[in-house]
């Protein structure tokens, strides 16, 4: 896969979010600020990738993979955040902050599969696909 | 309802209980996109395994409903989904190693899970533990049910 800018910049922003979390959920601490604002700097980052791939999209720049995959993943990644909040504040012990750790973890896996299906891999069924998750 | 009784101690959904059905949650998420994207797209290429994958996703959603809700019958349905779970995993995962021939298109389960960090291997292991420290609160809710029955 391509490593590009929003790759990397969705790798600080989930690392840190998820180590923010289980630092926070190996204290033993409630979700607080820090952790739940966490869901909010994902969500936002999730945002701006959203509308800087329609500008790309609509500037002409071609998805290798299925176009309607890529969106679909993109729009599964932006509901997770809201489902990690949701699910941690309706029992707010530091079990939650785990769950809330999940999150990062998860919408990394899914924007290295989402740089897959806009740049294209060599083998879409090989194994650099599934190291990284679905085909 | 029988269940007022223990109700207090039926934390399947509390604690890390709630860790377990969000990653539940997840991969019932990720089987049934993934699984939904192969038989939209190219089912006549490999239906067993494009129907394995529609399979795993509804064993998924089953465990991640089950888990959630409590009461007696919804822990026997979650006991009974993550046990088809653990087969499944190991079943297709032997297959796959085995008799690569066979499934030359990848499924959630296919090398025990290795394309998802062989997080499905673990799940229903980790499933399977975390309902067996839950027993007595399914114990009590029948308990509960039988004196009802025998009064």
């Amino acid at each position: 896969m391509v490593i590009d800018g929003w790759f990397i910049t969705a790798l600080i922003v989930c690392l840190l979010s998820t180590g923010a979390c289980v630092v926070a959920a190996v204290l033993k601490k409630k979700p607080n600020d820090i952790t739940l604002l966490s869901m909010a700097a994902i969500e936002l980052f999730l945002l701006v990738f959203l509308v800087a791939s329609i500008v790309r999209s609509a500037g002409g720049e071609p998805i290798a993979g299925e176009p309607w995959e890529f969106w679909g993943y993109l729009a599964t990644a932006m509901a997770i955040p809201i489902a990690g909040f949701y699910w941690a504040i309706l029992e707010r012990t530091f079990w939650s902050n785990y769950v809330l750790a999940a999150v990062g973890a998860t919408v990394l896996v899914m924007m290295a599969r989402m740089a897959q299906i806009w740049y294209g891999t060599a083998t879409l069924h090989g194994t650099a696909s599934a190291a990284l998750g679905a085909s | 309802m029988m269940n007022t009784a223990h109700t207090s101690t039926d934390g399947r959904s509390s604690g890390p209980g709630r860790l377990l059905i969000a990653v539940y949650a997840v991969f019932a998420l990720a089987a049934s996109a993934r699984a939904g994207f192969q038989i939209a797209t190219n089912f006549n290429e490999a239906p067993l395994a494009y129907s394995l994958s529609a399979f795993a996703a509804v064993v998924y959603i089953v465990a991640t409903v089950a888990l959630a809700r409590k009461g007696a019958f919804w822990f026997k349905v979650a006991i009974a989904a993550i046990c088809v779970e653990l087969v499944g995993v190991l079943v297709v995962g032997s297959l796959s190693l085995f008799d690569a021939a066979a499934f030359p298109h990848a499924t959630v389960w296919s090398l025990y899970g290795r394309g998802y960090g062989f997080v499905p291997l673990l799940l229903p292991i980790l499933g399977l533990w975390w309902l067996y420290r839950h027993r007595t609160a399914a114990a009590a809710g029948r308990a509960a049910a039988d004196a009802a029955k025998s009064a």
